[in-house]
């Protein structure tokens, strides 16, 4: 194993708390997304107990209706932490009441963006803005909570959770090649996807880089139709200074059958990164985000 | 179905908050009273990044009654995006100045503290605004709240919310804000700051929740929340046009400070040539602070030789004072 792979391992292997789960720092208590992040780059690459351990936390976090919340202090649910629940379930083979009622609810959510009133304002803003409307309504994705607007972030998380749960959970197709229309209509000019939308109050906004990452991430089983977005990506992963961006677009161009180079030097002391990073690595688990199974 | 309703039902991504703030007619109602006395606001010209900002800062404090020893102070700067053809974040010159002056002033503890509302990469912001190879030992000293740990407040807005346990730590969070125009609040400045106390662990990015409650709502109902507050705002170089990203650099070469956010943010106003009785988050905030002019007590510059019209996008020239 590469060295810089294995002092993330050993990083997160250390940083792991009493109740099985991840802080974003550590010392800090666990909550869902570093603890799914760091069991995506642990998986076959640790000692099962640490598994274990984890996966007991992550069950108890899932509320009744089938959500998970973000963390063991928060109460409420979250659409992106639901989603990587059913991501978890699905790479660890766990087909089970968890996973089912997992999938409901994200299939039962949805951004408002697509109900009727919006809908409405959309085709006025189309029809008296110059150049259209900010974004295209027409298409469900995923908010980051419900009852507010769908963005890139949540909206990619759940395609890759609910494609990788379609074997096992049967109508799941219609709802994810919707979500991916909505993403494909929120490319922005240059090639990649900002946060939210392409354009606001009619002007252009710009993408960047992490988000382009998940953006594509969410797109693999489009792959045929992502020439230029994949070309914007080559040349993001070039020129950013963020590590959290290059993990991203690393892990996404992974997806595409690509093969970024290794993140060197040591991780800096976050975790929900140094996961990230274990998993774009060359070396590291290949299929914790590939639809395919890492055939790539 | 009520008007914040409808706005947050289009959200950001559609652009609704400029139909919410074409809905709100703001000029129907005039900003309340204010509370009881008159709030001190301080004024002090400062004409480059390159000026003795910790004096300045440290007269500013005095000139405003602030009490800083023994506290644990929280600087919260607005580091939002960088792009560096203009002006987005709170200069690094600014906040280094604030860390420098706030120790001078006997706090117990100093730290920096923020949670950008969109970008999820806090710290390779902090690098690219040059926060962290200017400021020594600055990840020792910041707390990234988007990815703190949380602690529970009830009734903001009506219902339980969370915030990070550096914010609910703070005995004083001061908001270094930058002085700038906004294309779905009008003006972004000490109170608008604040959205980025708001966890983006527990919302999401952005904190979307908050454009569904009602930005200017959102607005008024942080500084309600979060009363131990004190406003340094760089006008040194801030934004006009169309802030807060995408607008251009203006310079008005101040720094304005005050512990009634209100009343710091409609000075700012007064000097970017806006009429803060016109802006929704101040008319709704009035009833924590103080908007109208004679209830706000200038100490330093006055606003109105400082005056420098910010450019406005065109939603928003009704907010032009007269």
């Amino acid at each position: 194993m590469a060295d810089s792979l294995r002092r993330r391992l050993d990083f997160l292997l250390a940083s792991q708390n009493p109740d099985g789960g991840w802080g974003y720092f550590p010392g800090k208590r666990s909550w869902l997304e570093p603890t799914a992040y760091a069991m995506l780059a642990l998986h076959r690459q640790s000692e099962s107990a640490v598994l274990d351990r984890a996966w007991s936390l992550i069950e108890t976090w899932q509320l009744p209706d089938g959500s998970w919340r973000p963390g063991a202090d928060v109460a409420g649910p979250g659409t992106w932490v639901t989603a990587l629940g059913v991501h978890l379930h699905c790479a660890h083979a766990r087909f089970d009441g968890h996973f089912t009622r997992g999938v409901a609810w994200l299939l039962g959510t949805q951004g408002t963006e697509c109900n009727w009133l919006a809908r409405l304002v959309g085709r006025v803003q189309a029809m008296t803005q110059p150049g259209g409307a900010d974004n295209d309504v027409s298409h469900r994705g995923w908010p980051w909570l419900r009852g507010t607007t769908s963005w890139v972030e949540p909206t990619s998380q759940a395609i890759v959770a609910l494609r990788m749960a379609a074997a096992h959970y049967a109508g799941v197709e219609a709802r994810v090649t919707e979500a991916e229309e909505q993403l494909l209509s929120r490319k922005c000019r240059d090639g990649g996807w900002n946060y939210g939308s392409r354009k606001a109050l009619g002007i252009d906004l710009p993408s960047y880089p992490e988000t382009t990452g998940l953006a594509l991430v969410g797109l693999q089983a489009r792959n045929g139709e992502l020439g230029e977005a994949l070309a914007h990506a080559r040349v993001l992963l070039a020129g950013t200074h963020s590590r959290l961006a290059r993990a991203w677009l690393s892990i996404a161009l992974k997806a595409h059958r690509e093969q970024p180079p290794a993140a060197e030097g040591e991780p800096d002391g976050d975790i929900l990164l140094a996961a990230l990073e274990a998993i774009a690595h060359p070396g590291g688990n290949r299929a914790a985000f590939c639809l395919n199974g890492g055939a790539g | 179905m009520n008007r914040r309703k409808f706005a947050g039902l289009v959200g950001v991504a559609a652009g609704a908050g400029y139909l919410s703030m074409r809905a709100s007619k703001p000029e129907d109602k005039g900003p309340g009273a204010g509370p009881p006395g008159k709030s001190p606001v301080a004024v002090l010209k400062a004409a480059s990044y390159d000026d003795d900002l910790v004096a300045k800062i440290r007269d500013g404090a005095a000139l405003c009654g602030l009490h800083v020893h023994g506290k644990r102070v929280l600087l919260k700067p607005n580091l939002v995006e960088f792009d560096s053809a203009t002006a987005i974040n709170t200069d690094v010159a600014v906040i280094a100045a604030a860390l420098t002056a706030f120790r001078s002033l006997g706090a117990a503890s100093v730290r920096i503290g923020e949670g950008p509302g969109h970008r999820r990469d806090t710290l390779g912001l902090a690098e690219q605004a040059r926060y962290l190879h200017t400021i020594p030992d600055f990840e020792g000293v910041f707390t990234d709240l988007n990815r703190d740990d949380v602690r529970p407040l009830d009734n903001f807005a009506g219902e339980r919310f969370y915030f990070p346990e550096t914010v609910l730590g703070a005995d004083l969070i001061v908001s270094v804000a930058k002085m700038k125009t906004h294309h779905w609040a009008g003006a972004t400045l000490s109170m608008k700051n604040l959205f980025g106390l708001v966890p983006g662990a527990v919302y999401g990015w952005p904190k979307n929740k908050l454009h569904y409650i009602g930005i200017p709502r959102a607005i008024a109902e942080l500084n309600r929340t979060f009363r131990n507050t004190f406003a340094l705002v760089d006008g040194i170089v801030g934004m006009e046009g169309n802030g807060p990203i995408q607008g251009r650099p203006k310079h008005a070469g101040v720094l304005v400070m005050g512990q009634d956010l209100a009343a710091v943010d409609s000075t700012c106003c007064r000097i970017m040539g806006i009429d803060p009785a016109r802006v929704e988050y101040l008319r709704l905030a009035s009833n924590i602070g103080h908007v109208h002019e004679a209830s706000i007590e200038q100490r330093g510059e006055s606003p109105a030789a400082l005056r420098t019209n910010f450019d406005l996008i065109a939603q928003f020239r009704n907010l032009r004072l007269g």
